[in-house]
Formats: C-alpha cells, sequence, structure tokens
C-alpha cells in the first residue's frame, strides 16, 4: 500500500528532465520533495500524474499500475495535486471550485440531471454542504460566494488544496502549496496538512522552503538535474554533502 | 395588443426557431468545444424530416423526434475525430463539415432535390409548437445547468486540465455536449421544415453559421438564457433597423464589435456578473471592516 514510483525516466530531446526517479509514499505520511530551481520537481509530479508520458520506469498506486494512464485514469486511482501556478476555475466561484471536486461522489443519473430530478438536486445540495465543511477546515468560508481570481494569492492556493482534498484522495502531491504565503499562513497550512496525514492521506510535499519541509516531513528526496541525490530525515539531508553543494554550489 | 402579435407573428416564429439554433450551439461552446457544426447538423435534421414527412406521410410528431435522434447520432459521430482536436482547429473541422452537408444536399439530387431543394412540405409547426419546443429544451438545459453535468461543462471551458485532474473524464463530458448539441440542431431542424414550407442547400451556409455564432457571442455562454436573448437581438434588430435599408447588417457588426468590447462575456453573462459582483461586495464588505475592528 503506497504510491511507488520506481526507476522513473524522460527525457525532452537531450535533456534528461528525470532519470531513474525512485520514491514512495504511503499512507499517512508527509515526505518530501526538495531541490533547486529546474531540478525537474514539477516535471517529475507532471509524470507521475501522467500530464506527461513516462519514456522507462513505472508509477503504481496501492499496487495498481498507473504509468500508461492518463490524467483522469491517475485522478481516478486516487491521487490529487494542486499546481505550482494555482489554477483555479477564475470565472467561477471559490464554492464553485470546490464541488467540482466533489462531482465524481454524486450518484445520481444522467437522467435526474437532464430531467432535473430531487435526485440531482439533493446531490448538488449535500455537495454544496460538504464543499463548505472543506471549506470552514482551510478557513474559507466567509470567501465562498467570492469570484475566484478576485481572492489574494494565499487564499486562491487554499482553496485549490480545498479541491484537491475534496476529491477523497489516498495521495495527494502538493507543488509549493505556501508560495505566496507568510510565515503565520504557512503555520497554519503546517497543521492543515497533519491533519490529511492522520486522515490517512500520503502526502508528497514539493518545496522551496526548507523551514517548511523540515517542520513536517519525515522523509525528504532530493532531486537534483531530474535524479534523485539524497533522501532521508531531515537531520540526514542537511548533513549531505550532495545536497550542500547542490544548494550552495561547491 | 393581439393585433400586435399577429403582424410580428413571423418574427416570433423565426426569433423560437433561431433560439434553438443559438442553443445548439451555445451547449458546446460553454463546453469548451470549439465546434460550428450545428448549421450542418439543423441541415440534416431539416432534410431528414422533410423525407420521412413527405415520402411516408408521417407527421411533425414523429418526424421532430426522429431527426432529433439523427442530429444526437451525428453529434456523437462527429465527436470522435474532433476528441483530438482544439480550439481553432475544431473550428476548422466543422466548418469543413458544414460544407460537406452543403454539398451532399446539393448533388444527393434523388433524395434532397439538389438545388431546387424540397417543396410542398407539409406545414405542421405552428407558434404554439416553437414555443413548447423551446420550453422543452431550455428546461433540459436547465436542469443540466444546475447539475453537476453544467458544473463540469463550465470546468472544462476554462481548463480541462484541472478537470481531468479531478477525475472527470474530458472526452465523455466533450461527447455528451456534441450530442445535446446534435439533438437540439436535429429538433429545430425538422420544426423549421415543418414551418417554412420549403428547404434548399444554401440556406445552412455561412449566413446561418455566423448568425447562430453571433446570437451565443452577443448574449453569452453560460447562462441558458444567453443564447435566447443573442437570438432575439439578431431576429428583431434588422426590423428595428429597417429604415436603415442595406446597411441594416452594418448594424449587427457594430452591435456585435460594442458587445465584445464592453460585455466579452455576452448581454446576459456580463450583467450577470455585474449585479453579482455588487452584490457579494455589499456582503462582504461590511464582514471584511468588522475584522478590522476586531484585530
Amino acid at each position: 500500500m503506497s504510491l511507488t514510483v520506481s526507476g522513473v525516466s524522460r527525457s525532452f530531446g537531450g535533456v534528461e528532465a528525470a532519470q531513474d526517479v525512485s520514491l514512495q509514499v504511503d499512507p499517512g505520511r508527509i515526505v518530501g520533495l526538495i531541490g533547486p530551481n529546474g531540478a525537474g520537481k514539477t516535471t517529475l509530479v507532471n509524470l507521475i500524474t501522467g500530464v506527461l508520458r513516462i519514456d522507462r520506469g513505472t508509477v503504481s498506486v496501492d499496487g495498481e499500475d498507473v504509468t500508461a494512464k492518463t490524467i483522469v485514469g491517475v485522478a481516478r486511482a486516487g491521487v490529487s495535486r494542486t499546481f505550482q501556478n494555482v489554477r483555479l476555475l477564475t470565472d467561477s466561484t471559490v464554492l464553485e471550485n470546490v464541488t467540482l471536486g466533489l462531482a465524481q461522489q454524486e450518484h445520481s443519473s444522467f437522467l435526474d440531471c437532464m430531467l432535473g430530478l430531487p435526485a440531482a438536486q439533493r446531490d448538488r445540495r449535500a455537495v454544496r454542504d460538504k464543499a463548505m465543511q472543506i471549506l470552514a477546515d482551510v478557513g474559507m468560508v466567509e470567501y465562498a460566494h467570492r469570484i475566484a481570481s478576485g481572492l489574494a494569492y494565499g487564499h486562491q492556493r487554499r482553496v485549490e488544496i480545498a479541491r484537491a482534498i475534496a476529491v477523497k484522495p489516498k495521495y495527494i502531491l502538493l507543488d509549493e502549496p505556501v508560495a505566496g504565503m507568510n510565515d503565520v499562513e504557512a503555520g497554519e497550512m503546517i497543521q492543515l496538512f497533519k491533519s490529511f496525514a492522520e486522515r490517512g492521506i500520503g502526502i508528497l510535499l514539493i518545496e522551496h522552503n526548507m523551514r517548511f519541509v523540515n517542520a513536517l516531513c519525515e522523509q525528504i528526496y532530493v532531486l537534483n538535474t531530474g535524479r534523485i541525490i539524497a533522501d532521508g530525515t531531515p537531520a540526514e539531508i542537511s548533513q549531505s554533502p550532495d545536497v550542500i553543494a547542490a544548494y550552495l554550489g561547491t | 395588443m393581439i393585433n400586435f402579435f399577429y403582424a410580428y407573428q413571423p418574427l416570433i416564429d423565426f426569433f423560437l426557431l433561431n433560439a434553438g439554433f443559438a442553443l445548439s450551439q451555445y451547449i458546446v461552446l460553454r463546453a469548451g468545444v470549439f465546434s460550428i457544426a450545428t448549421v450542418g447538423i439543423v441541415s440534416i435534421g431539416a432534410y431528414s424530416a422533410a423525407i420521412v414527412m413527405k415520402s411516408l406521410g408521417l407527421s411533425i410528431w414523429i418526424a421532430a423526434p426522429f431527426s432529433a435522434l439523427v442530429g444526437l447520432a451525428v453529434g456523437l459521430l462527429l465527436s470522435v475525430p474532433l476528441a483530438r482536436l482544439r480550439g481553432p482547429y475544431q473550428a476548422i473541422a466543422t466548418l469543413a463539415f458544414v460544407q460537406i452537408v452543403a454539398a451532399v444536399a446539393l448533388y444527393a439530387e434523388p433524395l434532397t432535390g439538389g438545388a431546387l431543394g424540397m417543396n410542398d412540405i407539409p406545414k405542421q409547426v405552428s407558434t404554439l409548437g416553437l414555443v413548447f419546443a423551446l420550453a422543452f429544451v431550455l428546461y433540459i438545459l436547465g436542469s443540466l445547468s444546475r447539475s453537476r453535468i453544467g458544473a463540469i461543462f463550465d470546468a472544462l471551458r476554462q481548463d480541462e486540465a484541472v478537470a481531468g485532474s479531478l477525475g472527470i473524464s474530458i472526452s465523455f463530458h466533450h461527447a455528451l455536449a456534441f450530442a445535446l448539441s446534435g439533438a437540439i440542431a436535429g429538433l429545430f431542424g425538422a420544426l423549421q421544415a415543418g414551418y417554412i414550407y420549403s428547404i434548399e442547400p444554401h440556406q445552412y451556409g455561412f449566413v446561418m453559421l455566423t448568425m447562430t455564432l453571433a446570437a451565443v457571442i452577443l448574449g453569452g455562454r453560460r447562462s441558458i438564457w444567453g443564447p435566447v436573448v443573442g437570438a432575439a437581438i439578431m431576429t428583431f434588430l434588422p426590423e428595428i433597423a429597417r429604415p436603415l435599408a442595406e446597411n441594416r447588417l452594418l448594424l449587427n457588426g457594430l452591435l456585435l464589435v460594442v458587445v465584445i468590447i464592453f460585455l466579452p462575456r455576452g448581454v446576459v453573462d456580463g450583467l450577470i456578473a455585474l449585479v453579482r459582483r455588487r452584490r457579494t461586495s455589499a456582503v462582504t464588505w461590511p464582514a471584511e471592516s468588522s475584522k478590522e475592528v476586531r484585530t
């Protein structure tokens, strides 16, 4: 039972964006993925989630091979994500953004929807209530009816996190979730992500902010030029000469 | 009032038909598919209804649902190759489809009557019939809008990668939009055939295509009322502008430019957004200021 990436490689022309990358995220664990700019962190997220095709290697979710699956297939296998550059539906309200994450959990049939039968209306109400709860979890209830594009950047990130968690994922990949947040907000996010982990969700946290990663992760992978150059506990990572060289230069 | 209605009845009927065509165009655009196949499917619907009404002597009550089914099937078939295309490429491919349909209608003379078209189609469609058909389509589209399907269409239009990352099937919902659009186009094609006595190929050409597309752009592509209002403008404006004689089309173009600049989401969606913004700012402003007091 884990999200397992083994030996994944992908090259774009001559550039090897991912070389033989292996990592594992267990349910209820928060795993960090750090690395300097251009290390290939976001590319790796795109490879795992089926946005980009994998050249070699496999990705599996709780034993199910999702290597060849599309974005939709990987999402349905239980992997959710946020985007490095927040991608909300900018014309829609905060609530609409979050209910979209819940759409797959509605049970009413197409006929119910088409004829506006009570089953479809019940579904929508239930989903709206659930979305409000999730918004309460991320502290965004009072913004529920605002248009998403009008929010501050940090608030937009929270909405995106709410949407990603709404799909009830087994694993969630958070691509720089606290970028653009101040220390107080980032502190709130630490509590939030811990609560996700307590619910049994495995988290892969892609981050720049070392302080934030150290506060959350028991295990950290360090990526540089498409390769995992170190992995271990925060203490081990900070001692690794390879990591120090990658971050500070030799 | 009654006199007014009789004087303008044909115009109202044309508006009702145009609103149906616009709704067919609207539903694909709402789901983020840039298909302009509507006119082609309207043509197929009109011809198939005319054929079954004339050769088999069937009534519009059978011909119209039959055409809707034909339109639905054509829409689904189109969705297969078009699933691989996006944006302008979909527009070009569907424009080609419209041209192919027009060419077939022109050359399949034994079936379609060729350039002379089909005449003496029994007139069985009344204003009331058109009102019912439009109300039926609006009811279904309205129900879908309020359900998850409408939310998913809005999401696909704005960012389909996001929808996909939430496990929402992109191809399924695009096919659904095509099927709906095709069924509506087929239905209103049949109603048109059963209304205007005769149909001919060139009627379903570029003019109708731009008119239908303009109705959606003018009205808006999110609310179901957008295309209805757009169709009303496109139908009634030339009548109001009658004194301008042959320069009437200038007014259409001018209006389109003005709307695109000042209400880029269309008249209906633009106004809804305006009202919504005013309302939310009125609600949240005091809430924010009270928060300031607290801290």
